[in-house]
Formats: C-alpha cells, structure tokens, sequence
C-alpha cells in the first residue's frame, strides 16, 4: 500500500514536471507556442488555420488550444497569468471589452500587449424572405405600425452580436425583445419563425441566402464590406452613422519583450498573406484585414472606448 | 446513378482508405479514454484534415466522429468508468456482464449493435433528410425544455431500490451545474469570487469523478483489508455474438436506432439524452425489469444502439440545413466549408455526388471502426489479467491526465478528486450515482431552453401548454412517473402481503 501510493504521488510529480517547467531561453522560438482560443465554431477554425499557417513560418509549432467559457474570461484570465515570454498567446477580438464591462473580468486590454490583427468580421441582420419586409426601412415602418415588440435571436446577453443588434434597434428607435441563443442557435430559430431577426455573422446564413428561405437586410460597419453576402451597409439602410465592426487578432500578456513580438508578428503577417489562409478565409466567411502591433493597439485602445459608451447608453456596463 | 458512381470511385481510392482508418482509430483511442471526447479529437484531426483533398479530409472527420462515439463503450463494460458520458448509460449492466465473465461477448455485442444503429441512421438519413430536419427545425426551446424534462423521468428507471434516493441524487447533480456563470445573463452563481469557478463544473470532471474515484477508493482500501476482488481471469476468451442472439434483441435494436436518430437530430440534446432515454424504454418493455442493472444485455444494446444512432440523426441538420447541433458537427462543418463545400438545401440540388460521398463514407467508417474493434477485443480484454490494485492506479493517472486535458486546467483536477470523493461518501448512503450523471447531463440544457423560453414569451408559461409536442413529452414523463409509483406501491404491499 505504501508503495503504491509513493509512486502515484511520483506519477503526479512528473506529470506536473512535464507541463510546468520553462527553460532557458535562447532564439524564440525553441519550443511550441500555445495560441488559446475562446471560442468554437469559425472563430476557432479559422484560429487553427492561422495557428498552422504560423507553424511553418516560425517552425515551431503554434498549436491551438480551446479555453472556452464566460464569453472569453476564461481564456483571458489563462493567459494574462502565464509568463509573458510570447509563449502563451491569445486570438483575442473586441469581446476583451465586451467581457470586461459586462463585469465579469477585473482587468481590460492593458493587460495585453498587441501582436497584429488579423482580420474583421462584420455582423449582418437577416429576416425570413416571406417576412414581407424588403428592407431595413419597411421593416421598421411596418412592425412599429403593429406596436408589438421585435423578437430578435442574438448569440448570448453581452455578446458581441447583441451589443450591435442593439445599437442598430436603438438608432431605429425599436422595441425589442432579446432572445439569447447561444453560438450558432439563432439562424434555426429564424428559419423555423420563433424569432423576427436575427444579428449574426454572414457564414451562418450563407446556405439559406442561397437557398431563398433567409434574406440579409444589412451590415453594421460603416464601410461596405465584401462577405459571403452582398448587402447595404445598416448606415445606408436607414440606421444613420451606425459602425460596429469585430475584430479578431493576436495578443500576448503585457511586458512581453518586444522582439519576441516582433517575430510573432512578422510570423502572422505571413501566415495572414499566405494563399491557403486566404482561400480557407474566403470559404469560412472571415476577411482578413492585417494591421501591424502599434496600429492594432491604437484601434483596440479607440474600440475600447466605443464599446464602453455604447455599453453604457445601452445598460449593459457592470463596470 | 452518375453521383453514386462518382461517390463510390471518389471514396475508394487509397488515400480516402488511410485517412478514414486513421480516423477510426484515433477516434476509438480518444473515445475509450474517459475525459478525452470525439469533439477534442476532431479539433486535433481538423488541422490535419487542411492539407487533404475534400474526399480524404470528409473520410477522416467522419471516420474521427464516429470512432469517438463508439469507443466510449469499452471502458464503460471494462473498467465501469464510461469514456463519454453518452456510455455513462451502459455502465451498470455492462460492467456487471465483465464481472460476470463476460466481456468480450459484451463488448463484442455493443460494438456490433452500435454499428447497427449507426447504420440505422444513415438509412434514415438517406430517406427522410428533409423530413428530420424540418422536424429539428420545429424543436425550439419550450419543445427541448420538454423533451429533457421528459429524459428527467428516467431517473424513476434508473434509481435502484428507492426512488426519493434517485431524485436525491438527480437534484445534486442539477445543483452542481448551477456552479459558475449562468448561461443566460453571465451573472457568476456560488464561485466565491473565484475565476476559476466561473467557467462552471464540467460534465465529464464530473463524470470521471464519479464514476472513477469511488471504484479507485473501493478497489485499494479492498486490497489493503486483503480482499481479492475476482474476475473469472482464466476464462478470458474470445466470444462473439451469435445471429441468433443478436436477433432475439431485434426490437430492442429497431426501436432504439429510431430513437437515437431523432434525439440526435434535434439540436442541443445528443448521445447522453438518447441513450438514457432508450436504456428506460427497453427497461420498462424488457420481460424482465428486474434483472437490469445486475448484467442484462439488453441493458447494454439499447443504449450502445442509441448512442450511434445519434451520429446520422446529428448529420441531420448539419447537412440539411448548415446547421451544427453540439461542438462536434460544428468542427465537421467548418472542415467542410474550408475545402469549400458548403452544407445546406441547396448542396442535395447541386452536389448530390457530394451527399452520395459523405453517406459513403459515413458507412466506411462504421465498417472500420468495427472492424478495428472486433480485433482489439482480444486485447482489451487482457486489462482484466491486470490486478486490481494495478489497474486502479493506472486508472486513477488516466482520470488526472483526461480531467486536465478536457480544459488544460488543474483547476479541473482538483474538482474531479473533491467530486469522485464526495460520490464516494453517497454511494455509502445508497445514493445512485447514474441520477447525479443524468442531472449533470440535463441541468444545462434544461436551465438554458426554460430560460430561454420564457424570455421568448415575455414571462408567460403559456408558451409550453400551446406547443402540442412540448405537452406529449410533458404527459410522458407524467406517465412514466405514475407508472412507477404505482409499480412501487404495488411491490410494497405485496411485498408485506406475503409474510402476514
């Protein structure tokens, strides 16, 4: 019995070994770089092309790994207290504002240090074709001639989706009902008539536009942007100086030394320009959109005040 | 007849053959290790699945899909730890039959009977993919919050002796999934503050805890006290079903591949709900009830058929509609979509060799990975030539290594050992264990669509009495309660009959 239990406990020792020791280093990087992921569906695929495509450039490899769980505070959280050496990164987007103000993360972007962005995606309001709504405008006129409230399916309460459903039907002056369906659940819900809209990202509607049963009625940057679908801008479409955009990109904890940045940078340049990357980008609905550290840390530092104000208006902000 | 042809020299050629075996036996790897699941095997294999051509890539996610839903089985017949929690429902009758003897004839059993509810599914999917999916389609929250409180009632099966010690036990483990930020608001509920505690208990930390600890605890403290638990070792042989045995089990098959399929079809439900639900079903239409749960293998083929039928109900709405049900479809989707075929109504009209190679495929794999089974049979079963104390060890680093890994979190080490011990102390107050699983199963699902439901209505309860299919499963699961009570009331007075 003694013996038995010596040697799970030496069982336990070496496996804690194994993952937790850090050597010397030397040339970055000289030994596999942990990309956490928060999130599933295309967010994490297209985080698993970019993490392969940066394997071959720094050969060394990048492997994805899935932290998921309270819209991103879990996988932030795992990745601000490791040591900042470039060796945990993260595919971090706007939900590291979202997340904090919700209040449920006690720290912001600050405690990251940007690597690059890697790309945007833009989320689009979509009806059934038999709605009879032909757009944004008769939408609005015909369902505040009803009075009653729209129902709109959104990925979660505090998403990103919701926060820009409901900057749009703020601007619109809308009553609306918000139904949180969780990643990937609304597009269902829309096709089977439960809900009037739903906010969420071109490829999810991609086979029913094509198919007829759904229509896109807008997309909420401010710029027009080439997704999978061809539609107005929501700032065109009636929803005046309406801009919320995501984007999605790398970043490490804070104090990571700036030549270990470099290098992941220069590394995710090149993965982003790589042809497959483009042509799986293309196919998952995903625009790649490089912009180097400094830019990328001014856009998230002018988001990140964006994103508080609208919170704010809209009273979602905890803190 | 052309798309058929072209599937079927699209899905022979030899680097769609390497792929799809190596997706058979990765998955099969992935799904007999409790804690590692067929959903972190195809993200691992996705990766790999870029550099293929769509066919081999299509073989190899497919092949991973299904290799991880069928190999959950061993463990759950060998060690009574079920690799995934959709074998959670075959542990009781399935580790008794080992105990009893009978392992390889079991575990050759269920992977025989998955295989055939696997293949269920895809008949049916080739049949009737526009009818399931619309079904899918008209399952909305209210519907779903029905169907779990329906799959709640099972609990009046799987409760041994005494039902208020099941319903103990099921309201544990609902208590233990409020733990963490709550799905709908993100407000954190009982984490004390704690980050960690944010991301919630998780199913399989639980399940690993559950099912493992208490064996783990049970087999050394038995060891130190000098007991021998005996498995009949000598007698390890290579047994495999007869015809005429699997066919006496015919309606129980036919029955639970029907049920299997459209519980897999119907988003956010899967694998543990089929096959609990089809384990109470065959339960209550069995001869003899009450030999379940002591080693009757009927026990063992009605969930293990379901479990697979899951698999071509679940490909359902993700090829119908581009709609993924759970994590894993959604991994499958995306791997799709990256070679640039894109799921949905229209890929039927205008790819149908598409379809015809992924239905090919589909079966390939079910082939495989039976195959890949029936010849480890001769060596899984050599595990029980291990002694005891040994294999509970070996064991006890598989739950650390699998609890770590579903989440690379320590965090979710410490919860397994606290959970295994704390079942580890109700087993020793009678309190089944299965009720708590099904608790940990259902409690999410059920918390999110009721919530989800009500803020669809606006407050109003009325939206599950004007959905006729939410009040079908509503009166089922009032009639299976009634009919136990009723049974057990019954049992009792006989019972005391007899000795006046």
């Amino acid at each position: 019995m003694r013996v038995a239990s010596i040697k799970t406990v030496m069982l336990a020792a070496s496996a804690l070994a194994v993952s937790g020791h850090t050597p010397a280093r030397a040339e970055f990087p000289e030994k596999p770089i942990e990309m956490t992921v928060l999130f599933g569906g295309s967010a994490q695929t297209i985080g698993q092309v970019l993490a392969d495509q940066m394997s071959k450039q720094l050969g060394s490899p990048v492997v994805a790994v899935s932290r998921p769980g309270g819209g991103g505070a879990i996988g932030y959280s795992y990745v601000k207290d490791t040591a900042p050496d470039g060796y945990n990164i993260v595919w971090n987007s706007n939900s590291i504002s979202t997340v904090h103000y919700q209040g449920n993360l006690p720290f912001g972007y600050d405690a990251f240090q940007p690597i690059a962005r890697i790309g945007m995606e833009v989320p689009v309001v979509a009806v059934r074709s038999q709605s009879g709504w032909d757009s944004l405008q008769d939408m609005v006129e015909k369902v505040k001639a009803t009075g009653r409230p729209l129902k709109v399916g959104i990925s979660g309460l505090g998403s990103f989706t919701h926060l820009t459903a409901a900057a749009l039907f703020d601007k619109l002056g809308m009553k609306v009902v918000y139904i949180p369906y969780g990643e990937g659940r609304a597009p269902a819900e829309l096709l089977a008539g439960r809900i009037d809209v739903a906010a969420q990202w071109p490829s999810q509607f991609v086979p029913h536009v094509q198919s007829g049963a759904l229509k896109v009625l807008c997309q909420t940057g401010a710029k027009k942007t080439a997704g999978p679908i061809d539609t107005p801008t929501c700032a065109e479409a009636g929803a005046e100086g309406l801009d919320v955009t995501m984007w999605r990109g790398l970043a490490a904890p804070a104090n990571t030394p700036p030549e270990v940045i470099a290098k992941l940078e220069a590394a995710a340049k090149a993965a982003t320009d790589s042809e497959e990357f483009k042509k799986a980008a293309h196919n998952l609905g995903f625009t790649p959109a490089f912009l180097p550290a400094s830019e990328f840390g001014q856009q998230i530092e002018s988001d990140d005040s964006t994103i508080a104000s609208l919170m704010d208006q809209l009273g979602l902000k905890n803190q | 007849m052309e798309p058929v042809l072209t599937a079927l020299s699209a899905g022979t050629s030899v680097d769609v053959l390497i792929a799809a075996l190596f997706g058979s036996a990765f998955g099969l790897v992935f799904g007999a290790i409790p804690g590692l699941t067929f959903t972190m095997a195809l993200a691992l294999v996705l990766p790999i699945t870029f550099a293929l051509q769509p066919t081999a890539a299509i073989a190899m996610l497919l092949s991973t899909y299904i290799g991880g839903a069928s190999g959950g089985t061993v463990a759950a017949i060998l060690i009574g730890v079920p690799g995934t929690p959709s074998s959670a429902a075959s542990v009781a009758d399935g580790h008794a039959l080992t105990r009893a003897g009978k392992a390889s004839l079991t575990i050759a059993t269920a992977t025989i009977v998955s295989t055939l509810g696997g293949l269920f599914s895809l008949v049916i999917m080739l049949f009737a993919v526009n009818l399931l999916a619309q079904v899918a389609l008209s399952f909305g929250p209210a519907e779903i919050f029905a169907l779990v409180i329906f799959g709640m009632s099972t609990i009046c099966g799987l409760a041994e002796r005494s039902m208020v010690r099941g319903m103990i036990g099921g309201a544990l483990g609902l208590m233990a999934m409020t733990i963490g930020q709550d799905p709908i608001d993100g407000v954190p509920r009982m984490t004390f503050g704690s980050v960690q505690l944010l991301q919630g208990i998780d199913l399989l930390v639980a399940m690993i805890g559950l099912f493992a600890i208490p064996q783990v605890v049970e087999t050394l403290a038995g060891h130190r006290a000098g007991h021998q638990m005996k498995i009949d070792t000598s007698s390890i042989k290579v047994q495999l079903p007869t015809l005429r045995f699997l066919f006496s089990y015919r309606w129980n098959i036919l029955r639970s591949s029907l049920l299997g399929t459209i519980v897999g079809a119907i988003p956010g439900t899967g694998g543990p709900i089929a096959a609990f639900l089809a384990y109470s079903q065959e339960k209550r239409l069995a001869k003899h009830p009450e030999t379940w749960g002591k080693g009757d293998m009927g026990g063992v083929i009605a969930p293990e058929t379901a479990n697979n039928a899951v698999t071509g109900g679940a490909m359902i709405p993700m090829l119908g509609l581009g709609i993924p049900g759970d994590p894993a479809t959604a991994i499958i989707l995306g791997g799709f979509l990256i070679h640039g075929i894109q799921p949905g109504p229209l890929l039927f009209t205008e790819r149908p060799d598409v379809i015809y190679t992924v239905y090919f495929l589909f079966a390939l794999s079910y082939v495989l990975v039976t195959i890949l089974q029936l010849l480890g049979v001769r060596l899984f079963v050599q595990a029980l030539r291990v002694p005891h104390q040994i294999l509970a060890l070996i064991i006890s680093v598989m739950c650390v290594v699998g609890s770590f890994s579903i989440r690379n979190s320590f965090f979710d080490v410490g919860a397994m050992i606290v959970i295994g011990f704390f079942g580890y102390v109700l087993q020793k107050c009678r309190i089944p264990l299965t009720p708590i699983l099904l608790g940990l199963v259902l409690g999410p699902t059920m918390e999110r669509e009721f919530r989800t439901a009500m803020i669809m209505s606006e407050g109003s309860l009325s939206i599950f009495s004007q959905s006729p299919t939410a009040l079908v499963f509503f009166g089922f699961a009032l009639l299976i309660v009634a009919f136990h009570v009723v049974g057990s009331i019954r049992s009792r007075s006989a019972g005391e009959a007899r000795p006046a």
